[in-house]
């Protein structure tokens, strides 16, 4: 094949070489050249190999539709499964044929093909399935199957999506869809239009015949001006799927671009089918539109004789434009009856009422020539009539089918046009428009009157919703006028087979005759146990055809029998396009700087990053962690936790929507105070806690769990919303910083930095206060989470710094240290606290924490409340209790580990540690309620099965009687 | 999605919290009903009242939505003529 | 090249029979009718046929088979659940899959890859040693592995997941295993069929009669028929069924999605479960990734797909393995799943006498197809609850008894 001379509107620039290599050979194409046309233009026959024959292969629709030519493509990296009939070439690309052994021309698993014989439709279904032997073949199996290969080096790269909205997007830049955007632009319409091709214009640019084609290709030159001019444009873009709501994704090659329309204009023409005859995929057998941009586009003869199969007008504009080009036409064969030909060149042999009986190949596999012979009244071809033809190229256009998926997913009622022989939307829902090909249109002038009709129903449609109803415009005479652009039944027997129905997955057509002789005799069965239409190309160029077998099989037409869901993507998608550039949302509280210069080991806490400890040099992590808890036990530490989520209540009702939502009772509560609160789910599971400190008569402020504070401040607001109380709820999360200041000697550590009366007597211990601290406005709340003096104090988060600042100055005479997350997980459990989500899960409920004295039963009304009645009804099912370990030196059990009674799990340890305050490994665990007696021995399976016991103890552990929290001033 | 107060948003903003659906009186209920009331749903398709959140404005609302077809039909802020309704 | 495959050369016509009979009417009446012809439908027609003797049974379908969550999920079967009423049934039934392609005579691909479900957090990693602790007691080969051992059995991924979420270690379970998902049910439903059951397709159940709370027959599309017992066993679609007689359930019914990818030439050879990133994924013996991420937020009764749900997840996945950036999509897809507020099934008798339920299968019932098959044919048979089902039973929460695989609350695919 070689160039043809310059023309006018071909898409290639001569005045730009560009170099490559396929399969390590050098080639040069030109800037505008696809990978497969510059190796057309190359003279390079085969372009690939099939997916299970390792059959040779090359163009097929050069419109991805089919995945003959399928590359790994390598630049600084090497990328699978790049489809090269639409991949535009660039200088330096190198390309290989996927799955191959030992390159396309020579591909050593071709072998493959002498075990077609043994390998019927579902052949791996029905056999290797020996429990001693499949191993062996999935390795088999795992070795051949697969196509391209990934690149383990290839960078992560996630693009940047944009978001655009318009009122009428045009998906399809042919001649309907150019149509549609002048008509929707004329109304006025901000329009959106999309096409997958680098230049607008579609079919009206190719598929010519004579010179009535070039009137048309100059009057859609002249719409895509229009379009360009007024309508925003993507081309080499496809629309990757329709969503609700007319949103839709458009694929650009840098990034996504996700559309939100008013209106849609489906306008996506139609996939040309194979006939399928035998030996229909042999290098050489392409699709007469193929052909047709090959010629236009690319300024390449597909052949030196060609012979045309036709069943349409199409097929004859074909032969013309080959002739035209000096391509010499050997034959048209009709498959259609006597006065059904079109317009030749004159002297060409139209062969009326004949097929393909097969195709035949030259050495190399490729297209050598064919032989055509007369259809039988019955549609069969008599093989011993059959007249040998030579030619390199076979063109066959003998039909359509629309290409419909987006318009399945918007929801569009398809139905069979038996006189179209094509699948075609009966109705639409509102705002989504048909037109052109897809919309059973197919002569240029009616294409244009039906894009025309759909744009101006989407521009209105646009502006005035429901103005015009969503069935499809009227399109019946168009409809008409469209003759017959498809074939009923262009398939062909013969006794040797390799006649294909879907090239993807090398489906020949009695593998469909089998599939149904087995009971896969509806076309979701058929397609789920012959996998035609599961390829990379989703049954573009197949799906036709398998339903067309399907409705001969079982004597219904292609409407009975139906078609499969056409699910997203359109065409496949790039998971850097559709990941983007990925949304983690990572939060830090104002004190991020301070605790890393203080060598904070980071571990996450939700979306937040906590200490877990502060790293001391040359000191190991149990030691770091054990002198913080050191210095809180005997003298002061200081801890971030801002993280808790911060929320504000306002109003007359406050305290009695507490009442509601928290287990504890908060009526008669004092200004000035905390009180613990417990929150639940209807069904009485623990939910989350917090410390509720009330500071006025009708305002309240209160802490929740970290990792429950969005979600317990938007099911607070929503009960608010029902309950309507006289309530206002305000999350200051991120507003305010809190620092906890605790250990004997927090008190002298704060009096320096605030005129507030500390004395015990004055802000006893649950107290909470409002004053100025290190200058800032601070809330302090004593609360005792981790057993010793403490103050909690909360400061706008801007200040939050200064008073970390503050408090490390003023205590550094007292040897304050921070603590981190880990420290204060075992000074909690010294005091017996629960971590909400660590001693408890998803269907522990309250009755079984034993912190009966936080369930005020007697309220008349909490949430949860009512099941936690019932389930006092009932028996328990665990407990939690704390324990001690009766030997320490036998083994060390981790949470999780299980409490084994009667060989039978009967619980879990939720929390442990070795508690240098207690002087022994102390717990908190789940278990079965007949363990859950101080003094009963627990049996607990640790690593390696071995088994260690324990005692259930009282809690706390540390200052049982909580003097410690209360202690009054330095005595 | 149509939020009452924020108008036409993608549904990607908001949070679905799951039907409207009135609570029985704790007192007068049995332990069965309750529990009915707490566990049970009414999962078959139909056109349900529904508590929806805006999530970035905070605003909580009623959507009236076929959970067959995915159409919401009707949305607004929960008021006593909701509770009324519903009951 | 296996013997078997020979006669396929040999023989001039295709030498296969039919896989399902089709039959043109339905009888008067059956012993038993089961509606849905999915996994869980024809494997207890299958094991009633085949371990009960009870032969007279009609599949209704009213689409076609395995057309509704058998054919859409991401098929991991595995046993490593939380409670020991899960990991007990699930254990069954991976023993069951392990024979179930020599049982059929029919390849299922099931293809034992070991499954990491990957713990990002602290919190996390105390869950899978929780889970690895029950497994064990029960026999389930399932144990807590560190990050090293996982960057050993998945060497490319990225451990640090791009920074979000750094991989502390996983719960390594070694029997977790994949197989041809509409291969199961064609196989149960040869297997059922052969042995007398008649599997009607595009047949849609319209109404359950029911007489002094007693089954007597049901209402088709196709025609009425007497029986006295009714298997209920349509995943997604089973509110629709309650409804018609009155039983009301926990059931809510969320979209599910899933993504495929184009076939690659095989490298990831285990399953991978990300909890905190939200990913599932294997790569099948076609080299396609199957990719699942957790469920959609709200409730719908149709098989929608949204592109939320595409981008959400190939951004995770590109975390994982960052030089997925250029790899393609090429489908996506959804189920219907019913799911149960405990995350646990709702199987066994209930309220109305003859009306069994095999239901709450959310987003774990392809790996429970052969237990839950073998326990519901018991519970038909014997009218009696399978001992293994006992847990699982409707009533539960009229006990305030949930069986707690929420406690978990990680995936649960």
């Amino acid at each position: 094949m070689k160039r043809l001379p310059p023309q006018a509107g071909e898409w290639i620039d001569r005045g730009k070489p560009l170099r490559f290599t396929f399969e390590g050979i050098g080639y040069e194409g030109y800037a505008g050249d696809t990978i497969s046309s510059a190796l057309l233009a190359a003279g390079v026959r085969v372009l690939g190999r099939s997916f299970k024959y390792h059959r040779p292969r090359s163009v097929l629709s050069l419109a991805n539709h089919d995945v003959n030519a399928l590359m790994q493509v390598s630049s600084c990296f090497s990328v699978p499964n790049v489809r090269a009939d639409v991949t535009p070439l660039a200088e330096g690309l190198r390309a290989t044929a996927v799955n191959t052994i030992g390159g396309v021309a020579r591909d050593r698993a071709r072998f493959l093909e002498w075990l077609a014989p043994f390998l019927p439709v579902g052949f791996y279904y029905k056999a290797f399935h020996k429990k001693s032997q499949f191993p062996f073949w999935e390795r088999v199996f795992r070795r051949t199957t697969g196509l391209g290969t990934v690149d383990f080096s290839a960078r992560r790269k996630g693009s940047p999506k944009r978001y655009a909205f318009c009122d009428v997007l045009v998906i399809g830049g042919g001649p309907a869809g150019l149509a549609a955007a002048d008509a929707a632009l004329r109304a006025g319409a901000r329009v959106a239009l999309v096409d997958e091709n680098p230049r607008l214009g579609g079919s009206g640019l190719y598929n010519l015949g004579g010179a009535d084609g070039e009137r048309q290709a100059e009057e859609t030159r002249r719409l895509a001006a229009i379009a360009a001019a007024g309508a925003v444009v993507y081309v080499s873009s496809y629309a990757a799927g329709y969503y609700a709501d007319h949103w839709v994704p458009i694929v650009t090659p840098g990034h996504v671009v996700k559309m939100r329309a008013r209106a849609v204009v489906v306008a996506t023409g139609a996939y040309e089918q194979p006939a399928v005859f035998r030996n229909n995929d042999l290098p050489g057998v392409i699709l007469a539109s193929a052909a047709q941009r090959m010629l236009a586009r690319y300024s390449i003869a597909p052949c030196k004789r060609a012979v045309v199969l036709a069943a349409n007008d199409d097929g004859y504009r074909a032969a013309r434009d080959l002739a035209a080009h000096g391509v010499e036409i050997a034959a048209v064969v009709d498959l259609r009856g006597a006065n059904s030909r079109g317009a030749v060149p004159p002297g060409t042999l139209v062969l009326e009422g004949h097929g393909i009986h097969e195709a035949l190949a030259d050495s190399q596999g490729a297209l050598r020539g064919v032989r055509v012979a007369p259809l039988a009244r019955d549609g069969t071809l008599d093989g011993y009539q059959a007249r040998e033809f030579e030619c390199d190229g076979l063109l066959m256009s003998t039909g359509w089918a629309g290409a419909a998926p987006l318009l399945y997913q918007a929801g569009a009622r398809m139905e069979f046009s038996a006189e179209l022989q094509q699948f075609v939307p009966a109705a639409c829902p509102p705002g989504v428009y048909a037109a052109g090909r897809v919309n059973g249109v197919h002569g240029f002038a009616q294409k244009l009157r039906d894009g025309a009709a759909a744009g101006r129903a989407a521009a209105a449609q646009s502006r005035k919703p429901g103005s015009v109803d969503g069935a499809a415009p009227s399109c019946r005479q168009e409809r008409a006028q469209s003759g017959m652009p498809s074939h009923p039944y262009p398939i062909f027997a013969h006794p040797k087979g390799r006649n294909f129905v879907d090239f993807d997955e090398d489906l020949q057509l009695k593998d469909f005759f089998n599939a149904a002789q087995e009971g896969f005799d509806n076309i979701e069965l058929m397609k789920r146990y012959s996998t035609v239409g599961m390829g990379p190309s989703q049954g573009k160029h197949s799906n036709m055809n398998a339903i067309r077998v399907l409705a001969k099989i079982l004597g219904r037409t292609p409407g009975e029998v139906g078609s499969t869901t056409a699910r997203p993507m359109f065409h496949p998608v790039p998971m850097s396009h559709l990941g983007g550039r990925g949304f983690m949302p990572e939060r830090a509280t104002p004190l991020e700087g301070r605790h890393a210069a203080a060598s904070a080991v980071w571990m996450p806490a939700g979306q937040w990053q906590r200490p877990e400890y502060y790293a001391v040099e040359n000191q190991t992590r149990e030691a770091a962690i054990r002198a913080e808890v050191a210095a809180v036990r005997g003298a002061v530490g200081v801890i971030d936790v801002g993280t808790l989520g911060k929320i504000e209540l306002f109003g007359r009702d406050a305290g009695a929507f507490f009442e509601r939502i928290y287990t504890a009772k908060f009526a008669g509560m004092k200004v000035g105070s905390t009180r613990y609160g417990l929150m639940l789910d209807e069904s009485g599971v623990v939910i989350d806690d917090g410390v509720i400190a009330r500071l006025g008569e009708e305002h309240f402020y209160f802490t929740t769990t970290t990792t429950g504070s969005a979600t317990v401040y938007r099911e607070l607001t929503r009960l608010n919303a029902m309950w309507r109380m006289e309530v206002g709820i305000v999350n200051v999360t991120g507003h305010f910083a809190a620092i906890n200041l605790a250990g004997p000697r927090s008190r002298e550590v704060l009096a320096p930095l605030t005129a507030l009366d500390l004395s015990e007597a004055t802000f006893p211990y649950l107290g909470a206060r409002e004053a100025q601290v290190a200058g800032l406005p601070a809330r302090l709340l004593r609360v005792g989470f981790v057993g010793e003096l403490g103050y909690e104090i909360h400061v706008p988060a801007s200040g939050a710094a200064h008073l970390w600042d503050q408090l490390m100055k003023t205590g550094a005479a007292h040897g304050i240290r921070p603590f981190g997350v880990e420290a204060q997980r075992l000074l909690r459990l010294e005091k017996g606290h629960i971590i909400v989500s660590q001693d408890t899960d998803g269907v522990t409920n309250a009755l079984e924490l034993g912190m009966d004295w936080a369930l005020k039963m007697d309220k008349p009304f909490f949430v949860g409340q009512r099941s936690l009645e019932a389930m006092g009804r009932l028996p328990r099912k665990q407990a939690l209790v704390g324990f001690t370990l009766d030997e320490p030196d036998t083994g060390m059990p981790k949470e999780c580990h299980l409490v084994i009674e009667s060989d039978e799990p009967a619980g879990r340890i939720t929390s442990i540690a070795h508690s240098p305050a207690v002087g022994r490994v102390i717990g908190l665990a789940l278990v079965a309620p007949a363990l859950s007696k101080v003094g009963s021995t627990l049996n607990i399976r640790i690593d390696g099965g071995r088994m260690v016991r324990a005692t259930v103890s009282e809690t706390p552990f540390y200052d049982p009687k909580n003097l410690r929290q209360k202690q009054p001033e330095t005595a | 999605m149509t939020c009452p107060i924020n108008g036409p948003r993608p549904v990607s903003e908001f949070f679905y919290h799951g039907e409207l659906r009135p609570m029985p009186d704790p007192q007068a209920a049995t332990d069965d009903a309750w529990a009915d009331y707490v566990f049970n749903r009414n999962g078959a398709p139909g056109v349900k009242r529904e508590w929806w959140y805006h999530l970035p404005s905070g605003v909580w609302f009623i959507a009236e939505r076929d959970t067959a077809t995915d159409q919401v039909l009707r949305t607004y802020l929960y008021s006593d003529a909701v509770a009324e309704a519903v009951q | 090249m296996p013997w078997r495959l020979l006669r396929f050369a040999l023989s001039k016509k295709h030498p296969e029979p039919r896989m399902f009979r089709a039959h043109a009417e339905l009888k008067r009446s059956y012993d038993v009718v089961i509606i849905g012809a999915g996994g869980h439908g024809l494997a207890a027609a299958y094991y009633l046929a085949r371990d009960h003797g009870i032969t007279n049974v009609a599949v209704l379908e009213q689409g076609y088979i395995g057309g509704g969550n058998t054919g859409r999920n991401t098929t991991i079967i595995r046993s490593n659940y939380l409670t020991p009423e899960g990991a007990k049934f699930y254990d069954m039934s991976v023993k069951l899959w392990q024979d179930l392609s020599e049982d059929f005579d029919l390849n299922l691909f099931y293809s034992n890859r070991g499954h990491y479900t990957l713990a990002h957090t602290d919190s996390a990693m105390r869950t899978m040693r929780w889970r690895a602790e029950v497994n064990k007691h029960y026999g389930i080969d399932s144990e807590v592995v560190d990050a090293a051992a996982v960057h050993k059995a998945c060497p490319m991924m990225d451990l640090s997941c791009n920074g979000h979420a750094p991989i502390l270690g996983a719960l390594f379970h070694a029997p977790g295993s994949i197989a041809r998902h509409d291969a199961v049910a064609w196989g149960y439903g040869r297997g059922a069929d052969q042995r007398g059951v008649e599997i009607h397709q595009q047949t849609k159940v319209t109404g359950i009669e029911i007489v002094a709370g007693k089954v007597k027959g049901v209402h088709t599309s196709r025609g009425h028929i007497a029986t006295s017992k009714v298997l209920c066993a349509v995943a997604g679609s089973t509110p629709r069924i309650t409804k018609m007689i009155g039983i009301d359930t926990p059931l809510f019914i969320h979209p599910l999605q899933a993504m495929v990818s184009e076939p690659l030439k095989p490298w990831l050879d285990p399953i991978l479960v990300s909890g905190s990133l939200h990913v599932y994924v294997s790569q099948t013996a076609r080299g396609e990734l199957v990719m699942g991420a957790s469920l959609d937020p709200y409730e719908l009764h149709n098989t929608r797909s949204t592109f939320d749900f595409v981008e959400g997840l190939s951004s995770h996945m590109i975390d994982m393995f960052p030089f997925l950036a250029d790899v393609k999509v090429v489908r996506q897809w959804a189920g219907m799943a019913d799911m149960t507020p405990d995350f646990a099934p709702l199987m066994g008798k209930t309220e109305v006498e003859g009306f069994y339920l095999d239901a709450g299968w959310g987003t774990w019932g392809f790996k429970a197809t052969p237990a839950s098959g073998k326990t519901m044919s018991y519970t038909v048979a014997n009218d009696r609850n399978h001992e293994l089902i006992e847990g699982f039973t409707l009533d539960r929460f009229r006990k305030y008894a949930p069986t707690g695989e929420k406690g978990a609350a990680s995936v649960g695919h």
